[in-house]
């Protein structure tokens, strides 16, 4: 249901590409009405979903944050292969990435310094960032999430702090310049990602592999025609192997959010006082220019459903 | 010798007058002369049957046993380091891969000696399967095994040759994109990984199956009993024909001794001794060999494959902790199979008399729990420091270090129990022929001087 909503986004998307982090309903008059459609249908705004902060971030008695700061440290689920985001930097042993600078804000927000012992790095995969909230394993989940309806049934999400959409990466001599234009050939993505659907509709061949770096592994060595999934996470591969490109407009519009259990709206408001600041003092923009580079896009603008 | 004796007037037989059927019946009416040139073409006919029979069943085992040792034990030799060293370098390269663009250069000494090795013992494997020659020398059903057997390894080494380059190409690239600090370089070492584990191990695995079938086969022909049983029964018939037959001649000649005849018994009898000693002993050092040596060596070597393979697991979960476990499963998996306990391979290791590694098992899988402790704590760099130069390091170096010696020992005992299983065999088969060659020459003179008397 989803999938078939956001696809029909990229009838709307295909002609309007500019301003990457604004939320798509901004943008084009054809997506707003693609997303009506989906909101009916679900009854939801994933953009809109989340819950309003009352003023800055402020470890209340009693709360959930403050359960964290007796604790020692916040326990952060998140991901260690994909470029730029939250990846293991082998030079530095050190997780690091766009993600991870909004788990550390809100650390520090909660401890009131950036001692790095008050973080403790989970690596989950994609399957495991739902159970590892709902069941308590990690208090928050930073892993290039898209905010979907089907997943707020289950955990709650902060405001969008990035968007994305899916594109298509090819190598830098391919002729290829659109998903419609692999039909009949392998195109990569995660098992279980939400990319797949537009990869089928395209009538491309799937190939479903664990990470994203296995898919450019399989690129490289000629396996798979093309790789198609948020053009957050291309970048990072493209990043890692200068000769592949980035063809195609954007064909659906992912918002991340960090993911929380529902068990803490609290710390849901909270979460979003610490990205509110992050969005105004600049910090988004310098960590933006750190990992994802020029042109810095202005912040997406928080919505609040409740 | 018969021939130029024609039939004479002799002094009739004193044979008691018994109703005879058959063949007996028409001797009774026959001349002694006639008799003992009948005797002496029977004797003649099976002391020659007895040198065929004895050679060829000295033969069959003499050959059998050199099997074990010159073709057998070389190539299951050869799998098994194959298997070992390809496991070692899946395990090694992980374990370096921790340690980010500074790998330790022990570590990549020990990849490229575990290539190195992988790659001559490929060489070596092909060179003597390609050798026909010394194959068809296998005696029966044996070389039938062997031509099926060395289709199906040829096969596998095949493609052990042609996929050991790419995986040494996918290592080298994972090696580079880790230099370079990119999470690119974890997925070409879970490829490569993933190769060596899924296409290489198998390969290798096969060749060892089909080795050791084929050395269980050798080393049962030359340890089977059922072909000696009847050659040493029939022995026994003809030594009685040859004594019933001097005995006859004694009542018939009145001659106490015939020293022909007591010549060919002896022959005959120091035959059939060397024959059993050389069966009894040249089994008991085959048997020897798999009992305390290719058994052994089979368990050490399972064991220590399965430890390799969770060594790999424990470095992969570090470089590749996306939390869904697989290689964590696999170690679990791996640990289960390894042991201690009813069954397992340390189980096997400890029945030939393994007891440390049992012991330093326990303490790596102490050392992992604490890592990955650490790890799942949050304390990913601890835990990837016990894997590369720590606490698990050592506990994993000892372990390893235990079944490879143990591996060694009992393949020292496999090769000299089974050379000097070999060595037992040596010489029979034409020490049969000659015995044989004795006999009927014994028969032969000792009866022709009976019969010149009737001229």
């Amino acid at each position: 249901m989803v999938v078939l909503a956001t696809f029909g986004l990229a009838v709307g998307a295909a002609t309007a590409v500019a301003a990457p982090g604004q939320p798509a309903a901004a943008r084009a008059p054809g997506m707003a009405s693609a997303h009506g459609a989906a909101h009916a249908a679900a009854s939801c705004n994933p953009e809109a979903s989340s819950l309003r902060p009352s003023g800055p971030p402020q470890v209340t008695p009693g709360s959930f944050m403050a359960t964290i700061r007796t604790r020692g440290y916040l326990i952060a689920g998140v991901d260690q292969s994909t470029y730029n985001f939250g990846f293991l930097n082998p030079l530095t042993e050190q997780i690091q990435g766009f993600d991870i600078d909004m788990i550390r804000a809100v650390a520090t927000a909660i401890f009131g310094d950036a001692d790095p012992d008050h973080l403790h790095f989970k690596a989950i995969s994609d399957a495991q960032r739902r159970p590892d909230i709902q069941n308590g394993t990690v208090d928050i989940v930073a892993h290039t999430m898209t905010i979907l309806c089907s997943r707020l049934k289950y955990v709650d999400f902060s405001s969008v702090y990035f968007v994305a959409g899916q594109r298509v990466l090819v190598l830098k001599n391919s002729s290829v310049r659109n998903l419609a234009g692999l039909r009949g050939q392998k195109v990569c993505a995660t098992a279980g990602a939400d990319s797949l659907g537009p990869i089928k509709a395209a009538k491309a061949i799937p190939v479903a592999l664990p990470e994203f770096t296995d898919c450019l592994v399989q690129l490289q060595q000629g396996d798979v025609a093309a790789i198609s999934t948020d053009d957050s996470i291309l970048d990072g591969l493209k990043a890692q192997d200068p000769w592949t490109k980035l063809v195609g407009p954007r064909i659906t519009n992912e918002p991340y959010g960090l993911a929380i259990s529902k068990q803490h709206p609290d710390f849901v408001r909270f979460v979003n006082a610490v990205l509110q600041q992050l969005r105004t003092d600049g910090q988004w923009a310098a960590s933006y220019a750190r990992w994802i580079g020029p042109p810095v896009p202005k912040p997406p603008q928080a919505q609040y459903g409740g | 010798m018969t021939t130029s004796v024609g039939v004479s007037p002799g002094p009739r037989t004193l044979a008691p007058a018994v109703h005879r059927t058959g063949w007996r019946s028409s001797l009774d009416g026959a001349t002694t002369p006639a008799r003992l040139r009948l005797l002496l073409a029977v004797l003649v006919l099976l002391s020659l049957a007895w040198g065929v029979l004895a050679a060829l069943t000295a033969n069959q085992h003499a050959s059998a046993a050199a099997d074990v040792v010159a073709l057998s034990e070389p190539l299951s030799l050869d799998a098994e380091q194959i298997y070992t060293s390809l496991s070692d370098a899946d395990a090694t390269a992980a374990n370096a891969f921790l340690a980010g663009g500074l790998e330790p250069a022990a570590a990549r000494q020990r990849y490229n000696a575990d290539l190195t090795e992988a790659a001559i013992r490929i060489e070596a494997a092909s060179a003597l399967v390609g050798s026909t020659a010394a194959r068809t020398q296998l005696p029966g059903h044996l070389a039938a095994q062997a031509s099926a057997t060395d289709a199906a390894v040829g096969d596998d080494l095949a493609i052990l040759s042609g996929q050991l380059p790419v995986y040494t190409d996918e290592v080298g690239t994972a090696r580079a994109n880790n230099r370079l600090g990119y999470p690119l370089g974890a997925a070409y070492l879970r490829e490569a990984s993933g190769l060596l584990r899924g296409t290489l191990l198998p390969a290798a695995s096969d060749i060892y199956t089909r080795e050791s079938g084929l050395l269980t086969s050798a080393s049962g022909q030359a340890t089977g009993l059922p072909l000696i049983v009847v050659t040493v029964v029939i022995g026994l018939g003809i030594g009685y024909v040859l004594y019933r037959s001097s005995r006859w001649l004694t009542r018939h000649t009145h001659r106490v001794v015939n020293y022909g005849l007591l010549v060919a018994v002896l022959a005959g009898l120091v035959s059939l001794v060397w024959l059993a000693a050389a069966f009894t002993i040249g089994r008991a050092d085959l048997l020897h060999a798999q009992q305390q040596g290719s058994a052994p060596v089979q368990a050490y070597a399972r064991a220590e494959v399965a430890a390799l393979q969770a060594h790999a697991d424990e470095s992969l979960t570090l470089i590749d902790n996306k939390g869904d476990d697989t290689y964590q499963a696999d170690y679990l998996a791996q640990k289960k199979l390894l042991g201690p306990g009813p069954g397992t391979l340390l189980a096997a290791v400890q029945a030939a008399g393994g007891n440390g590694a049992a012991a330093d098992a326990q303490a790596w899988y102490t050392a992992h729990a604490a890592l990955r402790q650490e790890d799942d704590s949050g304390q990913h760099s601890i835990a990837v420091q016990s894997a590369l130069n720590g606490d698990a390091a050592a506990k994993f170096r000892q372990l390893s270090a235990d079944l490879s010696d143990g591996i060694n020992a009992h393949q020292a005992v496999f090769a000299a129990s089974a050379r000097s299983g070999r060595d037992a065999f040596t010489g029979l088969a034409a020490g049969m022929i000659v015995a044989a060659l004795v006999m009927v020459a014994g028969c032969a003179w000792g009866l022709s001087r009976r019969l010149a008397e009737y001229r």
